[in-house]
């Protein structure tokens, strides 16, 4: 069967702290101040009913893809799979893409001039049956991947008994990965 | 740093001209070097981390001799594969071209940062002859040793006591002072927390979400996130601990123990606590009582700011959950005067719970000695010190740690860095003329900086062993390039929690320029000066080799695994699933049962009583009126409109991240958190630029407006507001906040205050 790839953040889990940040750095050579993927920190309310909401920003592997869409050469392409992927040798470093994604996850690598994003350590790691990097070091546990077809897996057991959400589910790309949102604080949403 | 002196400019700066021979000016930076050389080796290396003092178990991965990626070492159970970014930034500091690699010696004035890169022979000739030439003119004891802790810091240690100076100082009075001494005085030992298990968690700031101990956060992230456990947390500002919390009460700083004393005086008033456990266990109970009576949740609520029915409640609720509850004491609790008492409240109010070995509750850490006891067998390996017998000098100190006075509890092995600017000035009680320290950076992580420069300028010697220049650095005479944690192996380390087990750091890659580590570092000047005939070791292999009593076995393991525990079961002594199933696995225990089938028995206490000390006749006899935890000192304002507290990120340490390319990435800046409430009132916009003044110092800050604080409090994180051009990325960024603290130290404990009054002036 083909594998259904997820990634999960658990928002109540994630301590925000960018180990995956670093570990995506280190893992992908990615240049100085430029980045894969982040977890971005939002604190809402009013003093002193608060909460902060722990947001991972990168690539969310869409399976209705715009980047793939707008692509001129075929750079852009999704595996057989379904995760989307750069092909560096077709790129043309011609940016539709940057543009075209609603995620903002896409970037110019400031050293190659190529078009870079994240790419699940697809290459790298996950082809090789080791995680991505990011779900590798979280030090909470917060990033569970895997093939959520296969109900052995940690992100079966883990989509089972979580309440997902997808960003920005309203614009129809189908995200690969989810979320499981912040229940901690005060809301005033 | 200059790059471009001459031989004439060197003649002109120095007199030192015994050591110019065959020398020439240049840089001492990776950066200056060619690019290293990296072999070809592919490997994974288990070790533990540096990048803060947690120490946590990491694999570093190596590809063609070069340290690409670090992860949590899976052999240690708590870790998994997990690391925080700090931990997986080890090699963007190893590899850092800002990185001293060369031994480097003054030829300018103090702090010109005009230098001569020498050899580490040539270093530490300098060093010996300068040494030497001070002891024997000024005794031993007017030379300085201080080192963060950890394996350096014993090595260090080591030296200085052959040296013969009693001045030995750690990091220890402006960071965890307040509850070692409070432990020691309390339960006669520190005690470890149950977080996995826990049903109810009352937590004082303990930030384990920013200050990152990974096995420990872990546990503490997956049991606050079941529904099964209740977080509480007290903390003048919304941090990640507190946005995970179920109730965050933002109390006013420095007033914590007025909380834990009302939290006392509804539990006595209404006969919710542990009796049993408090007559069984402790003494003191009724001048507990007596210094409680008047702590109501309405007399808290004045100094808080919490509500009174918000104690009553949550007293309640605590007794409900006992004893699968934990009063957190928390780790950096150096903050205001009454920490000592808050910090004993706490542990008190823990007694009072029961929660002493209990699921869920605290415990002490049980070492391969102990459990052997239990056992009536060997089950672990014991590790002993082969410096045991090298003591540390008994002689007058120059903050009188240990001697009659303010610092009578202080260790002699702590010491209270507060009081070294004070002693070098007075020259009382004698001159101090040098000060050898290994990375530490006093200049940033002590109070009033300003008045420690102009002390460490008065001085003859200032020897710094760093990996990178550091403001301490930039004044120093000599600097000495220390390998980094994954360039150095190390000894074995006694991490026991509720099993015994063991850590060991081992070499990852060879130094960088042959760096050397502060141990080779230290051994090797103790051989110049001829003062070593007491070691038994000579190098770190015939140091593990005594620690381990030449068990062959484990330091394979170690150097293989870089972690090991033995399969024994987890123990505590007050549950029966947990003695059941030890004495089902080592039945030579079962003579240690009492008559309910628990360790009673092993339960010991080395406070004077053998008790828990709820009333400590020593700490009173020292200091009147601090026997018993009661209402004092809760001012931290002093008269100014604002407080001004500071606290970790997840992403830098201490002073010592900062300039680490992959974290300065991430966090280069530490603008001061303020309430939109507050911004108003001084009429200031997100990135206006203010300074923050008291009558210590005037500080430059940035602006950053948020709803996560207290409006009478600002926050900074530490660390920033460098000062020292050598660290390129992260020099002149941000606000240094112990340019504003006092001297001053709490009562009893000799913490440093970490929480002041300020007010807020236009750039």
């Amino acid at each position: 069967m083909k594998k259904k790839f997820r990634m999960i953040h658990d928002e109540n889990l994630c301590i925000g702290c960018q180990a995956c940040s670093v570990a995506c750095r280190s893992e992908n050579d990615v240049p100085d101040n430029v980045f894969r993927m982040q977890v971005q920190i939002e604190t809402k309310g009013i003093f002193p009913d608060l909460k902060m909401n722990m947001q991972r920003h990168s690539c969310v592997m869409c399976e209705d893809a715009p980047c793939v869409t707008v692509c001129p050469t075929g750079a852009s392409f999704q595996t057989k799979d379904g995760l989307v992927q750069i092909d560096h040798r077709l790129c043309v470093s011609c940016k539709y893409c940057v543009v075209a994604c609603p995620y903002d996850a896409r970037f110019m690598n400031p050293i190659t001039k190529n078009i870079e994003k994240c790419t699940f350590c697809y290459s790298n790691r996950v082809s090789k049956g080791l995680e991505p990097a990011c779900v590798t070091v979280c030090p909470t546990d917060a990033l569970v991947f895997g093939d959520i077809n296969d109900t052995t897996s940690e992100v079966y057991k883990k989509a089972k008994e979580s309440n997902l959400l997808y960003p920005k589910a309203n614009l129809g790309t189908k995200p690969k990965v989810a979320f499981v949102p912040n229940k901690k604080g005060v809301s005033y949403e | 740093m200059s790059s471009t002196y001459t031989r004439r400019d060197f003649l002109k700066t120095t007199s030192f001209s015994a050591i110019l021979a065959g020398t020439s000016c240049m840089a001492g930076k990776l950066g200056s070097l060619d690019t290293p050389m990296f072999d070809d080796i592919n490997k994974t290396v288990n070790t533990y981390c540096e990048m803060c003092s947690s120490r946590c178990q990491v694999e570093a991965k190596v590809k063609k001799g070069k340290v690409t990626f670090i992860q949590g070492n899976s052999h240690s159970k708590g870790m998994n594969t997990s690391i925080c970014a700090r931990g997986a930034s080890g090699h963007s500091q190893l590899y850092d071209e800002q990185r001293l690699v060369k031994p480097l010696i003054r030829v300018g004035k103090r702090g010109e940062d005009k230098w001569m890169a020498v050899s580490y022979e040539e270093a530490f000739n300098f060093i010996s002859e300068k040494l030497s030439k001070i002891k024997k003119e000024y005794g031993a004891k007017s030379v300085l040793f201080s080192a963060k802790t950890g394996e350096q810091f014993n090595h260090l240690a080591t030296f200085t006591s052959l040296f013969g100076s009693p001045n030995l100082f750690s990091h220890v009075s402006t960071c965890p002072i307040t509850y070692k001494v409070a432990f020691h005085h309390t339960y006669g030992a520190g005690l470890k927390r149950d977080f996995s298990n826990s049903k109810y968690i009352l937590n004082f700031g303990h930030n384990l979400f920013e200050g990152i101990a990974v096995s420990k956060t872990k546990k503490f992230a997956k049991a606050v996130n079941k529904d099964s456990c209740k977080l509480v947390v007290l903390e003048p500002r919304f941090s990640i601990v507190a946005s995970k919390a179920d109730e965050w009460h933002s109390v006013k700083p420095g007033t914590d123990l007025a909380f834990v004393l009302s939290l006392i005086h509804v539990w006595l008033r209404d006969g919710k606590y542990d009796k049993e456990f408090v007559k069984n266990y402790t003494v003191g109970i009724e001048q507990l009582i007596e210094s409680t009576k008047t702590t109501t949740p309405k007399w808290q609520e004045k100094i808080t700011g919490i509500k009174a029915e918000v104690v009553e409640r949550i007293a309640n609720e605590i007794y409900a959950a006992a004893p699968s509850c934990i009063i957190d004491w928390g780790h950096k609790t150096t903050t205001g005067q009454s920490e000592f008492q808050r910090t004993r409240a706490i542990l008190v109010a823990n007694a009072l719970m029961g929660n002493l070995e209990k699921e869920g509750g605290l415990f002490f850490g049980k070492k391969a000695k102990t459990v052997n006891k239990i056992a009536n067998m060997n089950i672990a390996p014991t590790i002993s010190n082969p410096d045991k017998h090298i003591k540390i000098v008994k002689d007058l100190r120059i903050d009188r740690a240990s001697q009659k006075g303010d610092n009578i509890f202080v260790s002699r092995k702590y010491g209270v860095l507060m009081d070294i600017p004070d002693a070098i000035l007075s020259k009382k009680p004698y001159e101090v003329k040098a000060w050898v320290m290994t990375r530490t950076n006093p200049l940033i992580t002590v109070a009033n900086p300003e008045k420690m420069k102009e002390a460490m300028n008065k001085l003859d010697l200032i020897v710094v062993n760093d990996v990178y220049m550091s403001e301490t650095a930039q004044i120093a005479d000599v600097v000495l390039p220390e390998a980094t944690y994954l360039e150095r192996d190390e000894g074995i380390q006694d991490i026991s929690s509720k099993a015994p087990a063991y850590m060991m750091r081992n070499k990852v890659v060879e130094p960088i320029n042959k760096t050397l580590t502060s141990y080779e570092i230290f051994r090797t000047l103790a051989k110049k000066m001829n003062i070593d005939s007491k070691y038994k070791w000579d190098n770190i292999n015939s140091y593990r080799a005594h620690q381990a009593s030449g068990n062959i076995k484990l330091l394979e393991k170690l150097a293989k695994d870089g972690y090991v525990s033995f399969g024994i079961p987890s123990l505590l002594y007050r549950e029966k699933s947990y003695v059941d199933k030890f004495v089902e696995k080592y039945p030579s225990a079962s003579s240690n049962l009492d008559e309910n089938g628990l360790f009673t028995k092993m339960i010991k206490f080395k406070t004077p009583s053998g008790k828990i000390e709820i009333f400590s006749q020593t700490i009173e006899d020292a200091f009147p009126g601090y026997g018993v935890p009661a209402n004092h000192d809760m001012d931290v304002q002093k008269g100014y409109p604002y407080i001004i507290t500071s606290g970790k990120t997840a992403i830098h340490t201490n002073g010592h991240t900062q300039n680490i390319p992959y974290l300065n990435m991430l966090m280069s800046d530490n603008p001061v958190w303020i309430n939109p409430i507050t911004a108003k009132k001084e009429n200031l916009k997100n990135g206006d630029k203010i300074f923050l003044e008291n009558s210590v110092g005037k500080e430059k800050a940035t602006v950053f407006i948020t709803e996560g604080i207290r409006p009478d409090t600002l926050f900074v994180y530490m660390g920033f507001g460098r000062d020292s051009k050598e660290l390129k990325r992260a020099d002149g960024k941000g606000t240094c906040q112990s340019k504003l603290l006092p001297l001053d130290k709490g009562p009893v404990c000799s913490t440093m205050i970490t929480n002041t009054g300020v007010k807020i002036t236009r750039a």
